[in-house]
């Protein structure tokens, strides 16, 4: 049986909070530890802050859905909006060597999960499906940067 | 979040508590350039009571860090709960702030 559960927040910063409550209940339900939490709600956090500054562009009165779904061996996250179309091949944080403001939320968003990817069916606004791993496999972010540096 | 600034031993103290995410980042922003414009040096943020950093709150301590460099000034974050502190550390930014363990230390240093 799959567990999931759907909210829908206003595009306004005030309801981050609210997203992160509901997040982290989410995570504890899946049993996972108070780090992993930590780490989700912030990926989470960062992934609906970028839809309301790059897909809606500020505007509070939008929409945002975010869908969480416990499934054997992952914790799921979808992420819905009907903004403007998010170009993933354009989306990179900045090196993490470099001091200057910005580009570190798409790092803590791979950090928390293993797979960050936007779905190309959706014909208007984006989603964003976002899953990491529960079965004590979840990757480790500098590892998988350092595979995919190797490879 | 609330923003109380302080006085310590002729110190001047950013006193934050709560959440600083991307509704509150901009306040913060505002109180933190307003310092370092006025050429406050050294500042000390006190961490003591924040519960959660994001991304945009990192990013306006960066700003304020690269407005003090500009001048020469000094701004030394202290009492960072471990939660913050390792979002400090996996951005690498642990290297590049002054960090203290406690206001007393960052005031003394």
């Amino acid at each position: 049986m799959k567990n999931s559960a759907v909210i829908t927040i206003p595009s306004h910063p005030q309801y981050l909070s609210v997203l992160r409550a509901v997040t982290a209940q989410m995570c504890m339900l899946s049993g996972m530890s108070e780090r992993a939490v930590d780490e989700v709600k912030l990926a989470v956090d960062e992934a609906c802050s970028n839809v309301m500054k790059h897909a809606y562009r500020g505007d509070t009165g939008r929409k945002i859905m975010i869908q969480f779904r416990i499934v054997p061996d992952s914790f799921e996250v979808i992420i819905e909006d009907n903004g403007i179309k998010a170009r993933p091949e354009r989306i990179e944080g900045r090196d993490l060597d470099q001091v200057r403001p910005g580009g570190l939320g798409v790092h803590l968003i791979k950090r928390a999960f293993d797979t960050f990817t936007f779905d190309k069916r959706k014909k208007k606004g984006n989603r964003l499906k976002l899953i990491r791993h529960t079965k004590g496999y979840h990757d480790n972010y500098t590892d998988r940067k350092i595979r995919q540096k190797d490879s | 979040m609330t923003i109380i600034l302080i006085e310590k031993y002729g110190k001047k103290i950013l006193e934050l508590s709560g959440e600083i995410d991307m509704n509150a980042s901009p306040v913060l922003r505002k109180e933190l350039m307003t310092l370092v414009k006025k050429g406050v040096t050294p500042l000390v943020i006190d961490f003591n009571n924040v519960s959660y950093i994001d991304s945009s709150g990192i990013a306006t301590f960066v700003e304020g860090l690269k407005g003090m460099m500009a001048f020469g000034g000094k701004l030394k974050l202290a009492a960072l709960p471990s939660a913050v502190k390792e979002i400090f550390s996996f951005s690498k930014l642990d290297r590049v702030f002054e960090i203290y363990g406690s206001i007393d230390d960052a005031i003394n240093s």
